[in-house]
Protein backbone atom coordinates (compact mmCIF):
# COMPACT_ATOMS: atom_id res chain seq x y z
CA UNK A 1 0.00 0.00 0.00
CA UNK A 2 3.10 2.24 0.39
CA UNK A 3 3.81 2.14 -3.13
CA UNK A 4 0.47 2.33 -3.86
CA UNK A 5 0.73 6.09 -1.84
CA UNK A 6 3.91 6.92 -3.58
CA UNK A 7 2.04 6.69 -7.12
CA UNK A 8 -0.33 9.01 -5.95
CA UNK A 9 1.39 11.58 -4.28
CA UNK A 10 4.82 13.53 -5.52
CA UNK A 11 5.53 14.16 -2.03
CA UNK A 12 6.31 10.35 -1.22
CA UNK A 13 9.19 8.24 -0.96
CA UNK A 14 7.81 4.57 -0.52
CA UNK A 15 10.34 1.77 0.11
CA UNK A 16 9.87 -2.30 0.24
CA UNK A 17 12.65 -3.57 1.94
CA UNK A 18 13.52 -7.64 2.55
CA UNK A 19 14.51 -6.64 5.69
CA UNK A 20 16.07 -10.43 5.74
CA UNK A 21 19.57 -9.56 3.24
CA UNK A 22 19.83 -6.34 5.03
CA UNK A 23 20.47 -7.35 8.66
CA UNK A 24 21.96 -3.68 9.30
CA UNK A 25 18.58 -1.83 8.36
CA UNK A 26 16.92 -4.91 10.77
CA UNK A 27 18.81 -3.94 13.47
CA UNK A 28 18.70 -0.26 13.22
CA UNK A 29 14.93 -0.02 12.48
CA UNK A 30 14.24 -2.54 15.04
CA UNK A 31 12.50 -5.19 12.92
CA UNK A 32 11.02 -7.96 15.26
CA UNK A 33 8.00 -8.78 13.42
CA UNK A 34 6.65 -7.87 10.01
CA UNK A 35 5.51 -6.19 7.90
CA UNK A 36 7.02 -3.28 10.25
CA UNK A 37 6.45 0.47 8.32
CA UNK A 38 8.25 3.18 9.12
CA UNK A 39 7.58 6.62 8.44
CA UNK A 40 10.20 9.55 8.82
CA UNK A 41 12.25 7.43 10.76
CA UNK A 42 9.95 8.41 13.79
CA UNK A 43 6.44 7.07 13.14
CA UNK A 44 6.20 2.86 13.27
CA UNK A 45 3.84 0.13 13.33
CA UNK A 46 3.97 -3.63 12.80
CA UNK A 47 1.52 -5.37 11.23
CA UNK A 48 -0.70 -4.96 8.04
CA UNK A 49 -3.07 -2.41 8.38
CA UNK A 50 -5.99 -2.10 6.96
CA UNK A 51 -6.01 1.40 4.29
CA UNK A 52 -8.07 3.71 6.27
CA UNK A 53 -5.81 3.18 9.33
CA UNK A 54 -2.76 3.10 7.12
CA UNK A 55 -3.29 6.32 5.78
CA UNK A 56 -4.46 7.53 9.35
CA UNK A 57 -1.35 6.72 10.67
CA UNK A 58 1.03 8.30 7.16
CA UNK A 59 -1.03 11.46 8.23
CA UNK A 60 -0.54 11.50 12.22
CA UNK A 61 3.49 10.98 11.27
CA UNK A 62 3.50 13.88 9.20
CA UNK A 63 1.98 15.92 12.27
CA UNK A 64 4.29 14.99 14.32
CA UNK A 65 7.59 17.50 14.26
CA UNK A 66 10.86 16.22 14.14
CA UNK A 67 13.29 15.39 17.25
CA UNK A 68 14.93 18.60 18.30
CA UNK A 69 18.66 18.37 17.69
CA UNK A 70 20.83 18.97 21.01
CA UNK B 1 16.35 -22.62 -16.35
CA UNK B 2 13.89 -19.75 -16.10
CA UNK B 3 12.83 -18.08 -12.60
CA UNK B 4 9.57 -17.59 -13.88
CA UNK B 5 7.47 -20.68 -15.14
CA UNK B 6 5.88 -20.96 -18.49
CA UNK B 7 2.53 -21.07 -16.92
CA UNK B 8 3.66 -18.10 -14.76
CA UNK B 9 4.84 -16.46 -17.62
CA UNK B 10 1.74 -17.22 -19.80
CA UNK B 11 -0.66 -15.50 -17.19
CA UNK B 12 1.73 -12.31 -17.09
CA UNK B 13 1.80 -12.09 -20.71
CA UNK B 14 -1.68 -11.70 -20.73
CA UNK B 15 -1.96 -9.35 -17.42
CA UNK B 16 0.83 -6.79 -19.21
CA UNK B 17 -1.16 -7.28 -22.52
CA UNK B 18 -4.78 -5.99 -20.70
CA UNK B 19 -3.23 -4.01 -17.97
CA UNK B 20 -0.39 -2.24 -19.13
CA UNK B 21 -0.89 1.49 -20.37
CA UNK B 22 2.05 2.96 -20.71
CA UNK B 23 6.06 2.15 -20.56
CA UNK B 24 8.24 1.47 -17.05
CA UNK B 25 11.29 1.74 -16.52
CA UNK B 26 13.47 -0.35 -13.98
CA UNK B 27 16.59 1.11 -13.19
CA UNK B 28 18.43 -2.03 -11.09
CA UNK B 29 21.23 -1.14 -8.98
CA UNK B 30 23.61 -4.24 -8.44
CA UNK B 31 27.25 -4.85 -8.33
CA UNK B 32 29.85 -6.15 -11.20
CA UNK B 33 29.14 -10.22 -11.01
CA UNK B 34 32.71 -11.84 -10.44
CA UNK B 35 33.72 -15.35 -9.72
CA UNK B 36 35.53 -13.80 -7.01
CA UNK B 37 33.93 -12.02 -3.98
CA UNK B 38 35.43 -9.80 -1.82
CA UNK B 39 34.89 -10.85 1.86
CA UNK B 40 31.84 -8.73 2.91
CA UNK B 41 31.25 -7.21 -0.07
CA UNK B 42 28.93 -10.06 -1.53
CA UNK B 43 25.74 -9.67 -2.88
CA UNK B 44 23.65 -12.67 -2.33
CA UNK B 45 21.01 -11.93 -4.14
CA UNK B 46 22.28 -9.69 -6.79
CA UNK B 47 22.24 -12.45 -9.69
CA UNK B 48 19.16 -13.79 -9.20
CA UNK B 49 17.27 -10.27 -8.74
CA UNK B 50 18.79 -9.36 -11.97
CA UNK B 51 17.57 -12.50 -13.79
CA UNK B 52 14.25 -12.21 -12.49
CA UNK B 53 13.82 -8.16 -13.50
CA UNK B 54 15.49 -9.68 -17.41
CA UNK B 55 12.62 -12.03 -17.40
CA UNK B 56 9.51 -9.97 -16.10
CA UNK B 57 10.65 -7.25 -18.65
CA UNK B 58 11.22 -9.57 -21.27
CA UNK B 59 7.63 -10.40 -21.22
CA UNK B 60 5.79 -6.98 -22.43
CA UNK B 61 7.66 -4.40 -25.13
CA UNK B 62 6.39 -1.65 -22.47
CA UNK B 63 9.03 -2.74 -19.73
CA UNK B 64 12.50 -1.88 -19.62
CA UNK B 65 14.67 -2.79 -17.39
CA UNK B 66 18.28 -0.18 -16.99
CA UNK B 67 20.92 -2.24 -15.04
CA UNK B 68 23.46 -0.16 -13.20
CA UNK B 69 26.35 -0.97 -10.97
CA UNK B 70 26.30 0.62 -7.47
CA UNK B 71 30.11 1.70 -7.50
CA UNK B 72 30.44 3.09 -11.02
CA UNK B 73 27.21 4.80 -11.18
CA UNK B 74 27.60 6.46 -7.64
CA UNK B 75 26.34 10.06 -8.57
CA UNK B 76 23.33 8.28 -9.73
CA UNK B 77 22.38 5.58 -6.88
CA UNK B 78 23.06 9.11 -4.91
CA UNK B 79 20.49 10.98 -6.82
CA UNK B 80 18.18 8.34 -6.30
CA UNK B 81 18.33 6.89 -2.65
CA UNK B 82 19.73 3.88 -3.30
CA UNK B 83 22.24 2.46 0.03
CA UNK B 84 22.04 -0.76 -0.46
CA UNK B 85 22.22 -3.34 -3.36
CA UNK B 86 20.46 -5.06 -4.72
CA UNK B 87 17.87 -2.37 -5.51
CA UNK B 88 15.81 -0.70 -7.72
CA UNK B 89 13.30 1.94 -8.85
CA UNK B 90 10.17 1.64 -11.10
CA UNK B 91 10.09 5.02 -13.53
CA UNK B 92 6.77 5.84 -15.10
CA UNK B 93 3.69 7.81 -14.15
CA UNK B 94 4.40 7.69 -10.27
CA UNK B 95 4.02 11.06 -9.12
CA UNK B 96 6.34 9.81 -5.84
CA UNK B 97 8.97 7.40 -5.89
CA UNK B 98 8.89 4.09 -5.58
CA UNK B 99 11.76 1.49 -4.66
CA UNK B 100 12.52 -2.00 -4.19
CA UNK B 101 15.80 -3.03 -1.72
CA UNK B 102 16.17 -6.88 -2.15
CA UNK B 103 14.87 -9.29 -4.57
CA UNK B 104 11.24 -9.31 -4.78
CA UNK B 105 10.61 -12.66 -4.23
CA UNK B 106 7.74 -14.71 -2.63
CA UNK B 107 4.68 -12.19 -1.87
CA UNK B 108 6.75 -9.57 -3.05
CA UNK B 109 6.47 -10.49 -6.80
CA UNK B 110 2.65 -10.28 -6.56
CA UNK B 111 3.58 -6.61 -5.37
CA UNK B 112 6.35 -5.98 -8.06
CA UNK B 113 3.43 -6.89 -10.71
CA UNK B 114 0.79 -4.33 -9.30
CA UNK B 115 3.36 -1.93 -8.69
CA UNK B 116 4.14 -2.32 -12.85
CA UNK B 117 0.54 -1.75 -13.74
CA UNK B 118 -0.12 0.98 -11.34
CA UNK B 119 2.93 2.92 -12.44
CA UNK B 120 1.94 2.81 -16.14
CA UNK B 121 -1.51 4.24 -15.59
CA UNK B 122 -0.26 6.55 -12.94
CA UNK B 123 -3.27 4.88 -11.04
CA UNK B 124 -3.87 2.80 -7.97
CA UNK B 125 -7.07 0.97 -6.56
CA UNK B 126 -6.61 2.91 -3.31
CA UNK B 127 -10.43 4.05 -2.98
CA UNK B 128 -11.57 8.01 -3.03
CA UNK B 129 -11.59 8.33 0.95
CA UNK B 130 -7.81 7.43 1.22
CA UNK B 131 -7.14 9.61 -1.75
CA UNK B 132 -8.86 12.47 -0.31
CA UNK B 133 -6.88 12.02 2.75
CA UNK B 134 -3.96 11.15 0.79
CA UNK B 135 -4.24 14.75 -1.06
CA UNK B 136 -3.56 16.59 2.91
CA UNK B 137 0.35 15.31 2.48
CA UNK B 138 1.90 18.12 1.35
CA UNK B 139 5.81 17.52 2.86
CA UNK B 140 8.17 14.68 2.01
CA UNK B 141 7.52 11.68 3.73
CA UNK B 142 9.20 8.57 3.28
CA UNK B 143 7.86 5.42 4.00
CA UNK B 144 9.48 2.25 5.04
CA UNK B 145 7.68 -1.19 5.15
CA UNK B 146 10.10 -3.89 6.04
CA UNK B 147 8.88 -7.71 5.01
CA UNK B 148 10.11 -11.20 4.60
CA UNK B 149 10.11 -13.51 1.59
CA UNK B 150 6.97 -15.73 2.74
Amino acid sequence: MAHQLAIENAHITADVVEVSEFIDLAQRYQVQGVPKTVINDRAEFTGALPEPRFIQEVLKALQQKPEKKQ
Amino acid sequence: MPLISPEDRRTLETLFAQELQDDVTITYFTQRESVMTVRGQECATCKDTRELLEEVTAISEKLHLHVKDFVRDEQEAQRLGITHIPAFILQGHARGTVRFFGSPAGYEFSTLIEDLLDVSKGTTTLNEKTREALSKVDQDLHIQVFVTPT
